[in-house]
């Protein structure tokens, strides 16, 4: 497997805090990379960096041979990257199923969706994502009326709605009862081979079910990359995580 | 099979949607009938096109989630365009062999300006009452939106442009009329009708132009643009992160309310017989915010009748000799009312009283059937 997203030497620092040291990260094509990391490590930060929430001061990050640091967020997503945020992020006036219509987001332009989005092939489209999330029930109410878990799976289908071949999904079992994390665990390993996915997560039961390889930051860099038991064998991780009694509680 | 089922209920609820703006519109086109009185029924229309201006608002604002408060610029910007067009048509009649507009000959002006030239032309006239507005809006939203400026600094830069324009017109007077505007002006003629501003036909074309308005609109709402804008208004980031460039989407529909607004100043002059600087004022661009708000500025009917009736009321209170000096007052307290109980206006309420009542029928129907399965179990 080639390599799919490359972070070489990637900075950022917010009023003179360095957010993110010198980062080094490549993630192959199909894979689903876990990142993990004490609070403050720059996990949410990487992400950002990727998607174009925020500017690296140096550095590249390049995508299927494109470089993304100095396109605009929708250039970024239009190359095919997608973002659940860890404030779960929906259009909360509007139904599920018009949530998930203007994730589908195959035409970008303006005058090219002056159509009307009623009676076309892409209701059935809806109902298999509002199935595949459990949301087919509340495919017509406002999604601010959905629970909090419920709004996680919203903005997840959204995502897989968006069919973006790289997913960076931040937190996404926060306030998830332990069900509903392991369905989500089971989505996430559906999606995997089809999608490229990158999760940061605190939750090291779920790390363990879905990921591959996990990669360990701490103070903007990479710490270690590897397999749950290779991570957790390492001495500089347990040095990050120490007195919090191993990784299995971060 | 399902798609089939959800395409009929789809069509289903577009039609409950459409009907109250074919209801209101047939009520518009009705009403000549019931009202035998061209006076009454000249200020009707006046209230009308002032209900087109607030559909205009309720799709940017209610809609877009864009607070225009200088959505009178548009519309004196469609005023003046018309007027501009009316008044060269009285040439030479009122002013002899000059070839100019009175208020230019007292303003010793010797030759019509460059800008006012094409203007002989009514066709170009109607063109300009639409598209200068909009390509105003959507200079001033390129600038915006581009800039990622949100919500109050919107609301401030559309007021403070309104505001210059508005000097502008009254302080270049040779060329505009200034404070006075442009008076006196001829009937427009359109494809060999006469619309004088008392007569039926000035009528039937504002109603027209009320149809005209909500459908576009609401063709609008209903499109996937129009989706993808009011994804925009809920979170604007999210929308950016699908790959869709909002500042675009923002200078559209920006683009397409001032279209509207310029649409209902071109139809104001027709009603009215001249333009003026109050028509791009602070005050009329407020009290359309108001209208929006209590008629409910995410409904396009509701925006339409709640101008209607608040400026029909306006006009009642106005002229009545116990509001004459407080109607300012009921107009406020109004408005702090409904911002208070009515957050999504007439329309809100309206809507909330129709699910009410479903819910009473089918928790009716429902006790019906708990009665029924309890006297099942108890026996």
């Amino acid at each position: 497997m080639s390599s799919h997203l490359d972070l070489r030497d990637v900075s950022v620092s917010f009023n003179g805090f360095k957010a993110l040291n010198s980062l080094n990260m490549s993630v192959c094509k199909g894979e689903l990379r876990c990142l993990i990391g004490p609070n403050g490590a720059g996990k949410t930060t990487a992400l950002d960096i990727i998607c174009g929430k925020v500017k690296p001061s140096a550095g590249i990050v390049s995508f299927d041979g494109t470089a993304l640091q100095d396109l605009e967020e929708y250039e970024i997503a239009r190359a095919g990257v997608g973002r659940k945020f860890q404030v779960p992020s929906v259009f909360r006036e509007l139904s599920v199923s018009d949530n998930l219509e203007v994730a589908r987001a195959r035409r970008t332009s303006v005058f090219g969706n002056l159509r009307w989005s009623i009676g076309n092939a892409g209701r059935d489209d809806i109902e298999r994502l509002a199935e595949l999330v459990g949301l087919t029930e509340q495919l017509d109410r406002p999604a601010a009326y959905l629970s909090h878990g419920q709004t996680q799976w919203l903005e997840i289908g959204m995502l897989v709605a968006q069919d973006a071949e790289l997913i960076l999904m931040d937190e996404p079992t926060a306030g998830m009862t332990a069900q509903e994390t392991r369905k989500t665990a089971e989505l996430f390993a559906r999606l995997k081979g089809k999608h490229t996915l990158i999760v940061v997560e605190h939750d090291m039961g779920f790390v363990k079910a879905i990921g591959d390889i996990i990669s360990v930051m701490h103070m903007g860099q990479m710490l270690a990359e590897g397999t749950a038991a290779e991570v957790e064998a390492h001495p500089e991780v347990r040095r990050a995580y120490l007195g919090s009694g191993g990784i299995s509680h971060a | 099979m399902p798609s089939n089922i959800s395409n009929s209920s789809g069509l289903q609820r577009l039609i409950a949607q459409l009907a109250p703006l074919l209801i209101v519109s047939a009520l518009v086109f009705a009403l000549p009938v019931l009202l035998n009185n061209d006076f009454l029924l000249n200020k009707v229309a006046r209230y009308l096109v002032l209900g087109i201006l607030t559909i205009s608002l309720g799709l940017s604002w209610g809609f877009g989630g864009i607070l225009n408060l200088g959505q009178a610029m548009s519309f004196g910007l469609g005023s003046y365009a018309m007027a501009m067009a009316l008044k060269l048509k009285t040439v030479p009649v009122h002013t002899g062999a000059s070839g100019l507009p009175d208020f230019m000959v007292w303003n010793n002006v010797q030759h019509l300006p460059w800008f006012w030239e094409p203007f002989r032309s009514l066709s170009f006239a109607i063109a300009a009452g639409l598209l200068v507005p909009a390509l105003v809006a959507a200079g001033l939203g390129w600038f915006m939106f581009r800039g990622r400026v949100t919500g109050v600094y919107v609301s401030i830069i559309t007021l403070a442009t309104m505001v210059v324009i508005n000097l502008v017109i009254i302080d270049q007077q040779s060329y505009t009329g200034g404070f006075n505007g442009i008076t006196d002006l001829a009937q427009l003629e359109l494809f060999g009708v006469a619309f004088d501003a008392y007569g039926r036909a000035t009528y039937y074309l504002v109603a027209g132009c009320v149809l005209l308005s909500l459908l576009i609109a609401f063709a609008f709402t209903k499109s996937r643009a129009g989706l993808i804008v009011q994804a925009i208004r809920d979170h604007e980031s999210r929308v950016r992160y699908f790959g869709y460039d909002v500042a675009l989407y923002q200078i559209f529909v920006f683009a397409l309310s001032a279209a509207i607004a310029g649409l209902a100043g071109m139809l104001y002059t027709v009603v009215m017989e001249f333009a003026s600087p109050t028509f791009l004022g602070v005050q009329l661009s407020l009290s359309v915010v108001v209208w929006c708000a209590v008629g409910g500025r995410q409904s396009l009917v509701g925006a339409f009748l709640g101008a209607v009736l608040v400026a029909g009321m306006q006009g009642a209170l106005s002229e009545s000799a116990a509001f004459l000096e407080t109607w300012t007052l009921v107009m406020g307290a109004l408005f702090v009312l409904v911002v208070l109980f009515l957050p999504k206006g007439l329309a809100g309420l309206a809507q909330a009283t129709c699910r009410w009542v479903a819910q009473r029928r089918q928790a009716a129907s429902g006790a019906v059937g708990r009665g029924v399965s309890q006297t099942e179990g108890s026996t």
